[in-house]
């Protein structure tokens, strides 16, 4: 019974930790929260789905689509709309705020042109749904492959960070902007950089989520919620912390479901989440007082 | 008394005592809209309260009408509508006082997301303590006519709008502003923040929990999935923030373009509806700021000159 529990932690762990990831790099280098990356989760997971349906394509090619789609919608994001509001001097006043909004209405008209796209039902595909056993526990394969890739995406950008020369200047970035800056890091292009690999990994956080679990046009925000949740609980930027934040708020989720009744799971949830804003606003590992 | 704020009220008054004559001269069809009309700028004016001034962005404003509309479920036939429609008010004020102090503690992105899992962790408690009561819907008998409803919604629609008014001209109102400009600033030079942070937040709950009273005698059902629906809250933000939201004359145009939009679509394509007000928001945030009457004011201001 328990490792059964626990493989389901991790399953769900690591997908949270991955979709955060996606959140964490966008709101750590540009400070601004992409309401709308559940939304893009979504779209990962209807390319999925329509490539299995239609066309019978194993969902994991579907990852070569999901994921350039998105990232073309990052571009097209960044510099369709987002240098333009950035010209406006008004705009730029109240950016925080104003950013919000903008990904805010985004999130609507993506959900809702899906909805009309594709009615707003509840969707699913069959795929790689053999049981297997590990210990005593009976886990469907798909769930398996979803743990396999979320987790070796995420401890290969931890890898990243830690390793590589580009990781450490997004790291900088992350934490002191004016000073990355001053060395020489080209802040813009990183900027760009992250935008877009936070809307791939959401895409494909999307094309997983979609092999086990039913998907529809609403699903995105709870996932933007819960990687919010996620980002805080880590800390904000930090990338290690969000692996961890993951994994805590899936064991959380999954033994208190487990321990209650499933209908006690969005309380649970929302309740971690307030709880978190109103305890330790700046994260578990952070120090000092959260970057409002 | 500035003479500004006593002209703009005496023109919602005036209006507010007109409309009233309205279900004498149209049908059921055009008090139904008006209805609808009055109770959207109730809403969008008690938001702009807490969000326009302080630039605090609530995206939970409809956990107020949902407390509201629980509260007039758990006491209709209880108590006399006379009693209930307060009583709800009263109720979300009590409930802006208990989530407002923490909630108010963060700023920004945070503030927002909070309020957004405030609302929806109010509607699945809600949910599960009428789960356990097994109770699915409550059915409201002998609910009011669409007349009366109307006239109490008018009523809370200029209250809403006066209210708005005397705050934005007020010491109170000018030191919420400067709360959004910059709370730092704002502190240091003796304004007690904290303090008019959550009396901005109670104040701009009432008027909500009444509304959330209306909508169930309406509907003369009360379904928590349903009263507690976040597109609400979206739709609240759209038409306070295209219309514009520093001012209260601005919702009012946000409010009327919706809720006309809304008639034509809601019935046949709600998702295109939901589409239009998200390009609408996207487009006025980055197009003009300020909303539709902040640019018409600097229109003004310009030709003065």
């Amino acid at each position: 019974m328990s490792s059964q529990l626990l493989i389901a932690a991790l399953v769900s762990g690591s997908v949270y930790a991955l979709i955060a990831l996606g959140l964490n790099l966008v709101y750590g280098t540009m400070r601004l929260l992409n309401v709308a990356h559940g939304e893009f989760v979504m779209i990962g997971a209807y390319c999925a789905y329509w490539g299995f349906e239609l066309l019978g394509i194993n969902p994991l090619v579907s990852i070569l689509i999901a994921v350039p789609l998105t990232t073309l919608m990052a571009i097209g994001f960044y510099f369709g709309i987002f240098r333009t509001a950035m010209r406006s001097a008004e705009f730029m006043e109240r950016i925080e705020a104003n950013s919000l909004l903008v990904f805010f209405g985004t999130s609507v008209i993506l959900q809702n042109a899906v909805a009309l796209l594709f009615t707003p039902n509840q969707r699913d595909y069959r795929y790689a749904d053999q049981i297997v056993h590990i210990l005593d526990a009976r886990v469907p394969v798909n769930k398996l492959i979803v743990l396999g890739i979320a987790g070796a995406v995420c401890i290969g950008a931890v890898a990243f960070f830690r390793l590589s020369t580009l990781g450490i200047a997004i790291k900088a970035l992350i934490q002191q902007r004016e000073a990355a800056a001053l060395v020489g890091i080209p802040v813009a292009r990183i900027d760009l950089l992250c935008f877009c690999l936070g809307f791939a990994i959401a895409g494909l956080a999307g094309v997983l989520v979609s092999m086990t679990e039913e998907i529809s046009p609403y699903m995105g925000f709870p996932f933007t919620v819960t990687a919010f949740v996620v980002v805080i609980l880590g800390g904000l930027g930090n990338v290690f912390g969000s692996l961890f934040g993951g994994l805590l708020l899936g064991v959380l989720e999954t033994f208190g479901v487990a321990l209650t009744a499933p209908s006690y799971r969005s309380i649970m949830i929302y309740g971690v989440f307030i709880a978190v804003l109103l305890l330790r606003p700046q994260g578990l590992f952070g120090a000092g007082r959260a970057r409002t | 008394m500035i003479p500004i704020l006593r002209r703009q009220i005496g023109i919602a008054t005036l209006v507010a005592l007109l409309a009233i004559g309205l279900p004498w001269v149209g049908n059921e069809y055009y008090t139904g809209f008006a209805f609808t009309l009055v109770t959207w700028i109730a809403l969008t004016e008690s938001w702009i309260v807490i969000s326009g001034m302080t630039g605090y962005v609530s995206l939970g404003h409809v956990v107020f009408i949902g407390i509201g509309a629980y509260v007039a479920a758990l006491t209709w036939m209880v108590l006399p509508i006379w009693a209930i429609v307060p009583l709800t008010g009263l109720a979300a004020a009590a409930l802006a006082a208990v989530v407002g102090y923490p909630c108010l503690r963060v700023r920004g992105p945070y503030f927002v997301i909070l309020t957004f899992g405030v609302s929806e962790l109010v509607k699945f408690i809600v949910i599960n303590i009428e789960a356990g009561l097994s109770m699915s819907g409550r059915v409201l008998f002998a609910a009011p006519d669409i007349d009366d409803l109307f006239f109490i919604g008018l009523g809370l629609a200029w209250l809403s709008f006066v209210g708005a008014l005397i705050v934005s001209h007020s010491r109170f109102g000018a030191g919420l502003r400067a709360i959004r400009e910059n709370e730092e600033a704002a502190e240091t030079i003796g304004i007690s923040v904290g303090l008019l942070k959550l009396a901005a937040f109670v104040l701009s709950a009432i008027v909500p929990g009444m509304v959330g009273a209306l909508l169930i005698m309406r509907s003369t059902y009360f379904e928590p999935m349903q009263i507690f629906n976040p597109q609400t809250s979206v739709l609240i933000v759209t038409m306070a923030v295209i219309g514009g939201s520093d001012r209260p004359v601005g919702p009012l145009l946000g409010v009327v373009l919706l809720v006309a939009l809304q008639e034509v679509l809601w019935a046949s394509l709600p998702q295109l509806y939901m589409i239009i007000v998200g390009v609408l928001l996207v487009g006025v945030v980055i197009g003009m700021p300020g909303g539709v009457y902040g640019r018409i004011q600097r229109l003004m201001a310009a030709n003065a000159r």
